[in-house]
């Protein structure tokens, strides 16, 4: 499946612009040339020029030898950019996978993906281009040199190709040792990458542990095994030179010792200098540039592509989307645990809520609450039983009928007008500018030059994050919205502001609270306690649970402790 | 200037290549040597064969001789390049990522996490094939040198037909070094920014999946996709204009010989063999056009090594040796001052905490408590001014006797370790379940961590946690380290009001006897500190006990923004 991915990876790559390929085929052709008339050529000039004392003709072959390179030259240039232009859409195609494929899968922080696709892509389009080069090049060069040798003498064939082949076949049985130790070392490699990636993110943790040598260690513990692959992987290399050996210099070697026996058949010294120009001019290289290109390239290429379309989650098949009737919600005998093994998260939960209520979700953190906002925001499927918007199943309603904002913000490195209208794009400028009139963004926008400037996340505090996610689904088209403790790095002033600001916006409101002001603002109350869940007003829920009673009377005390006083 | 260091950087790599870049100049010395003699060897023996020259009947075994030596040559030379590669990466990465570490917290202010990676992976691995490829480039010299020489042994004239040649040859390769540099940093910039934006939407991937904005999302982190491609073709386009102008050169540069051979063949003072040799020197000689390959990967070597001094010259954090003299945790601030791209974020801020107390920071966004809390236990380093611990100022302290006193808690911490007991003894050098276990019951982490699959020995990667779960896993591990100095940065924000009251309770409970610096955004945690320092546009606006704040609107407002 994987070598089907591949495959057609690389079909699309060489399919994508036909005539490029078949220019390539052209220019190749043009490029050739020299591998065909070199031996003639200076076997003329020899035998019919120099060495019979014709100086004037062998100028003259050797002229038509230099004006086949010249061709050869500029073909070689058109052969390039037409790689080029195979390869850089293919480097392309790569990295539009691997980041799709990054963020489909949805995982947070996936560190291993950035190392994949930074050091990957790049080896792998250096060894496409390498391939396509080298192929290319020795099976033209092949056929070209074979057609000259067999028109200036049919006699050194046999002394020629079946080496050269040897060499070949010699070089292919290494093939598959190669590969495993460069298969090694690419493993290695990610590895290593993954290693100084959870260092990199973690620096200031690190730090404030004092762990930088027991880090060092870890990641050096890799760095070491990396280099070790890789003299592993030099060693096979080096003894692939083997093959290049029979093949480049075994032609050369048997033709000097057949000469003798070459002159007898009524050859002339010429045509064997033509023939060593065939093999050293042309074959030696050619062989030379395959070996070298496949063996490292090839492996390179077949292992990378694997490991890059590969290791990806194959996309999920998107289901088409409904646009619920309504944001109303209806949850019937929910289960979900995160694991088979695991024990349920929400346990048989039963739920409604009505079109345009506002809910606060309460209860200690571990309780479920974050799982509860992901089934009703369809992120999460639930085991048992049903969550409907509007009718529709959470995870097949629109994405654009409902938003969930994270505990962690997010905002983009874009301008802060991008990061607002996200999920607005045709939001109008009034709107906007209400936005962030409506959770006091004015300030950030005015330290930031205006709407337009680039801002670096990093640069904002985890609070004025939460702000700008909170701004853009305010302008989102989302009539529900769900709130999982959205708010949590706010200021308690700010937070009010920002449900208010939602409540008044219409449409169904579900806040998970962090704060238990929250539960006050709403409209009603759903108490998660571990065991049992309870619906109801505030009023109501300060009788019915004691758990509520306890975080209510907790924040009394300390809300205004010394007007008490 | 910079370009020296860079240089300087290579070099240091080949010195620690080890004996495989001696092997490798060795083997490429010898070979390029007896490649010298081939062409002379392969004339002789076609002379002698063919008749054309009297004598000689020792050619042909002399020649395989010399074939199997140049193959054997090449077997070392190919195995010691990659050996002495990979010693250079691995001096090279082992010291990028120390000093990557000795910065620490600093760095990321630079460089963002994907952008360290890349110049610890792909970065290094180029910079690290800088000595081979000079040692290569270098063996190349030898045989175009020395076939000159052979030339003008052979014959004057096919030498300066030769010499002729070369130097237009060094022509293309210096123009192609000095372009290259500059199209292969563009494209690594490039690179360098796909990898930070998809780093930034990964940690995001929550928001993106619940918005369905996947496709959005591919198409923002890939927006350097053009200029990377354009910086691509760039490349190839100097790379296909250098390959055929040596294209051209090399060829025409043999043909040359072979005709200016040829016209000495004619007058009888060259043999067929000899021709022969001289067209082989001339290809030999000129072999400097695989110097263009040499001379593009010494290009992107020395812009992956300049990336890699950019980093090498962020100041690392330097540690004392010093241990804090005795007390209880007194700390002390005396004129801090901290910058950021010119903007004041902390600005003289002069404040004494009594050992043993337990202070509030408060103050609304922005107003610098995470920066007072970052030079408080020296993450990083003050501008101006200093900060004392018992009298000791910081940066004298020893870096374990520092990290043993003090002790940190994010509000989003990254928990590092093998297991999840790993992550909460993380900081210590010989940790103990004891104080694990106890950290962890302080934390409100116990309960959870030991409904794990495996309690603590659950490997981290199987473990997934809450925002809130990680905090608490968070505060244990900084509970279990700090002996004098607790720093809490926002560090309970994602904890339940219930959570956070237990955990309060260990702080003014078994925890009391450490000083704490409680960065926190809720009335209840400064209502329960001894002292409230309230920080507002980096200064301090006001130091008591939070009664005595209270009555102040403004100080109400932090908390309520009733203003």
């Amino acid at each position: 499946m994987r070598g089907g991915l591949v495959r057609i990876f690389l079909r699309r790559s060489l399919s994508r612009e036909p005539y490029r390929i078949a220019r390539l085929g052209a220019w190749s052709l043009a490029e050739v040339v020299p591998a065909f008339a070199g031996g003639h050529a200076v076997a003329r000039a020899v035998d019919d020029g120099f060495a019979a004392g014709r100086p004037g003709t062998g100028l003259a072959w050797l002229a038509l030898l230099a004006a086949s390179w010249l061709l050869a030259a500029v073909a070689a240039r058109q052969i390039l950019l037409n790689i080029a232009a195979v390869v850089e859409p293919f480097r392309d195609d790569l990295l539009t996978h691997v980041v799709s494929a990054a963020l489909r899968a949805g995982r947070d922080g996936d560190a291993a993906a950035v190392a994949r696709m930074n050091h990957q892509v790049e080896l792998a389009r250096d060894a496409f281009g390498a391939i396509i080069t080298v192929v290319r090049s020795f099976v033209f060069t092949l056929v070209s040199v074979a057609l000259g040798m067999m028109t200036l003498a049919p006699a050194v064939v046999p002394l020629v190709l079946p080496p050269v082949l040897l060499g070949l076949v010699l070089f292919l049985v290494s093939l598959p040792a190669l590969a495993r130790r460069q298969r090694d070392f690419i493993l290695a490699d990610e590895r290593t990458a993954s290693a100084v990636a959870v260092m990199a993110g973690g620096l200031r943790d690190v730090a404030a542990c004092g762990a930088e040598v027991r880090v060092a260690a870890t990641v050096g513990r890799e760095i070491g095994d990396q280099a070790r692959a890789a003299r592993a992987l030099a060693r096979v290399t080096a003894t692939r030179t083997l093959s290049l050996a029979v093949g480049g210099w075994l032609p050369i070697l048997l033709l000097l010792a057949g000469t003798p026996w070459l002159i007898g058949q009524g050859l002339t010294a010429g045509v064997v200098l033509g023939a060593l120009t065939y093999v050293m001019q042309s074959l030696t290289p050619a062989l030379s540039g395959l070996v070298q290109g496949l063996g490292v390239s090839g492996v390179r290429l077949a292992v990378t592509l694997e490991r890059i379309l590969g290791s990806a989650a194959t996309p999920e098949v998107t289901e088409p989307r409904t646009r619920p009737e309504g944001t109303g919600l209806k949850l019937s005998g929910v289960v979900f645990a995160y694991g088979p093994e695991a024990e349920p998260v929400i346990d048989g939960l039963d739920l409604v809520v009505p079109e345009g209520d506002h809910l606060a979700v309460v209860g200690p953190s571990g309780i479920g609450k974050s799982t509860l906002a992901g089934l009703v925001a369809g992120v999460l499927r639930p085991a048992e039983g049903s969550v409907l918007i509007g009718g529709v199943p959470a995870s097949k309603a629109h994405e654009a009928a409902r938003a969930l904002i994270p505990q962690e913000a997010y905002v983009f490195h874009g301008s802060l007008a991008d990061n607002l209208t996200y999920l607005a794009p045709e939001a109008p400028a009034g709107a906007v500018d209400e936005a962030v009139a409506a959770f006091g963004l004015a300030d950030l926008a005015q330290r930031f030059d205006g709407y337009h400037a680039e801002i670096d996340p990093a640069e904002l505090s985890a609070g004025e994050r939460q702000l700008i996610a909170l701004a853009r689904t305010y302008l989102s088209p989302a009539r529900l919205v769900v709130l999982d403790e959205a708010t949590c790095h706010l200021d308690p002033a700010a937070e009010a502001r920002a449900e208010a600001a939602f409540a008044a916006r219409g449409g169904t409101l579900i806040v998970v609270a962090h704060r238990i002001s929250s539960a006050l603002r709403a409209r009603r109350v759903l108490v998660m306690d571990g065991t049992r869940v309870l619906l109801g007003t505030h009023e109501e829920l300060v009788g019915a649970s004691p758990l509520y009673a306890d975080l209510v009377g907790l924040w009394a005390d300390h809300r205004l402790p010394h007007s008490l006083a | 200037m910079s370009s020296r260091a860079a240089d300087q950087l290579i070099s240091a790599a080949a010195r620690h290549s080890g004996r495989w870049l001696w092997l490798l100049a060795v083997t490429a010395l010898a070979g390029s040597v007896a490649e010298l003699f081939l062409p002379m060897a392969l004339g002789r023996t076609l002379d002698a064969l063919a008749g054309t020259a009297p004598g000689g009947h020792g050619w042909l075994p002399a020649t395989v001789l010399l074939v199997i030596f140049v193959v054997v040559c090449d077997a070392l030379g190919v195995l010691s390049s990659g050996a002495s590669g990979a010693h250079a990466a691995l001096w090279l990465r082992r010291r990028v990522v120390g000093h990557i570490l000795a910065v620490g917290a600093a760095m990321t202010r630079r460089f963002t996490t994907g952008d360290l990676v890349t110049r610890a992976g792909v970065n290094v691995e180029e910079a690290a094939r800088a000595p081979e490829a000079v040692v290569t480039a270098a063996s190349l010299v030898i045989p175009s040198a020395g076939s000159v020489v052979a030339l003008a042994l052979i014959d004057p004239w096919l030498a300066a037909t030769l010499v002729t040649g070369l130097l237009a040859i060094v022509g293309v390769v210096r123009a192609f070094m000095r372009k290259t540099t500059a199209a292969a940093a563009g494209y690594q910039q490039a690179q360098g920014e796909i990898a930070a934006r998809l780093v930034g939407a990964l940690a995001g991937a929550s928001t993106i999946t619940a918005a369905g904005t996947q496709d959005q999302e591919v198409g923002r982190v890939l927006t350097p996709l053009p200029r990377l491609r354009a910086h691509g073709l760039a490349l190839w386009r100097l790379h296909a204009r250098a390959g055929v102008q040596a294209a051209v050169v090399i060829p025409l540069l043999e043909t040359a010989v072979l005709a200016v051979g040829g016209l000495r063949l004619a007058s009888g003072d060259l043999t067929v063999g000899e021709l022969l040799a001289g067209a082989r020197y001339a290809v030999l000689g000129a072999g400097l056009g695989s110097a263009i390959g040499y001379a593009g990967r010494l290009a992107r070597a020395r812009s992956a090594a300049h990336r890699l001094e950019r980093l090498l010259t962020e100041r690392p954090l330097s540690y004392g040796s010093r241990p804090p003299a005795g007390g209880r945790g007194r700390l002390e601030f005396r004129r801090v001052t901290v910058r950021a791209n010119g903007t004041p974020l902390l600005s003289d801020i002069d404040l004494v905490v009594p050992g043993g107390c337990c202070v509030a920071v408060v103050g609304r966004s922005g107003s610098g408590k995470s920066s007072l809390a970052a030079v408080a236990g020296r993450l990083v380093d003050p501008d101006w001014g200093s900060v004392m611990l018992d009298g000791v100022p910081l940066p004298e302290i020893g870096r374990d006797h520092l990290r043993r006193a003090v002790g940190y808690a994010f509000e989003r911490p990254v928990l590092l370790g093998a297991t999840v007991g790993d992550a909460v003894g993380f900081g210590q050098r010989w940790p103990d379940a004891g104080r694990i276990h106890a950290a962890s019951q302080d934390a409100c982490a116990d309960a959870f961590i030991r409904r794990l699959p495996r309690g603590y020995a659950t490997p981290m990667a199987e473990a997934p946690m809450s925002g809130g779960q990680a905090q608490r896993v968070g505060l244990a591990r900084a509970f279990a380290q700090a002996e004098r100095l607790l720093i809490l940065d926002d560090a309970m924000s994602s904890l339940d009001t219930l959570t956070e009251r237990q955990v309060s309770r260990a702080l003014t409970g078994r925890l009391a006897d450490r000083t704490r610096l409680v960065v926190a955004h809720r009335v209840t945690t400064a209502a329960r500190a001894d002292q409230v320092v309230w920080l507002e546009n980096g200064r301090v606006r006001a130091h008591g006990t939070h009664e005595s704040l209270w009555d102040d609107p403004d100080y109400r407002a932090v908390f309520q923004g009733a203003s």
